[in-house]
């Protein structure tokens, strides 16, 4: 998330908006942020809908498994990468898809 | 007959290993010498490489952010956890891009597994890497554990970037702290180059 956070201008650049997305509960996420210094928005999805609707939710288990997930204006997503965020990579595609015009 | 033919087979195979070595490259090193002592680290930076006793390491960097960040370690006398490592790191835990703000999220975070109870013992403005920079000395302790550390960070940029180096060195609750590796480390700091633009900056 931390790293992200030093992306959001580089995201703005190319017309992108960053979301993070949790089972925590608001309040826990609201102390989670505020201790990384996180000001882009973080969703509680408690009930799982968007984990799910992603990938992003193992069988099983209680918690999402990282996922980074690129969606166009239209709402198709381009890019899914399972694990930590690779962050060089994740700027390269939304250069690439700014420069199609696909915005994010 | 048989034995004959064991024998083939034995030189082919080893023949065929022998021809599998031959295609082998010897990994290259990321860095190379330079004529003026320095070492050029993966194309992308120059500094002066401590004395011999020190470990080349990589440190391991945070969310797999794929960012670069390395080191030298070297085990000093005395009994554990006598070591002192310090390193160049592209992303240092943080966000702000002031060094003021940045000093403060990374010392929340820095050597936090090791639970030190972290006191900034002193702050300086320094020129680094031809900019302005930040220098900070802490110190921790855990009593339970009984060790202690000491660490310099100084933070400058790169680009638009906070970039850091920091050094960290251990002992043991009563032991004495060794100025030498702080020396060593204030040379590489001081010696240390981009010889390109980051990724960041040509994006």
């Amino acid at each position: 998330m931390e790293g992200h956070q030093r992306n959001l201008s580089l995201y703005e650049r190319f017309n992108a908006r960053v979301l993070g997305v949790s089972r925590d509960d608001v309040t826990t996420l609201k102390y989670w942020g505020k201790g990384l210094g996180v000001t882009f928005p973080l969703l509680s999805n408690i009930t799982a809908f968007l984990g799910v609707s992603v990938g992003a939710q193992a069988e099983g288990r209680p918690i999402f498994s990282r996922r980074t997930i690129i969606v166009d204006k239209a709402g198709i997503i381009r890019y899914a990468r399972d694990g930590s965020p690779d962050f060089k990579d994740v700027l390269l595609f939304l250069k690439k898809l700014n420069q199609e015009g696909g915005k994010p | 007959m048989k034995m004959k033919w064991f024998k083939v087979l034995c030189l082919m195979g080893i023949t065929a290993w022998f021809a599998g070595c031959a295609t082998m490259e010897a990994k290259k090193p990321p860095y190379e010498l330079t004529t003026k002592g320095t070492v050029i680290y993966e194309q992308e930076f120059e500094f002066t490489t401590p004395p011999p006793g020190w470990k080349l390491v990589k440190v391991e960097t945070r969310e797999g952010s794929g960012e670069f960040a390395f080191g030298f370690l070297k085990e000093d006398p005395g009994p554990f956890p006598s070591q002192s490592m310090f390193a160049y790191d592209e992303d240092p835990f943080g966000c702000s891009t002031t060094f003021e703000e940045r000093e403060k999220e990374f010392f929340n975070r820095f050597l936090w597994n090791a639970a030190l109870n972290i006191q900034v013992l002193e702050k300086k403005k320094v020129e680094v890497i031809g900019r302005e920079g930040l220098e900070v000395i802490a110190e921790g302790k855990d009593p339970m554990k009984k060790e202690k550390a000491r660490s310099k960070v100084v933070f400058g940029k790169r680009g638009d970037r906070v970039v850091a180096f920091y050094i960290t060195q251990w002992r043991p609750i009563d032991g004495n702290y060794d100025s030498a590796p702080f020396e060593v480390f204030d040379k590489f700091v001081k010696s240390f180059k981009f010889l390109k633009k980051s990724f960041y900056e040509t994006l």
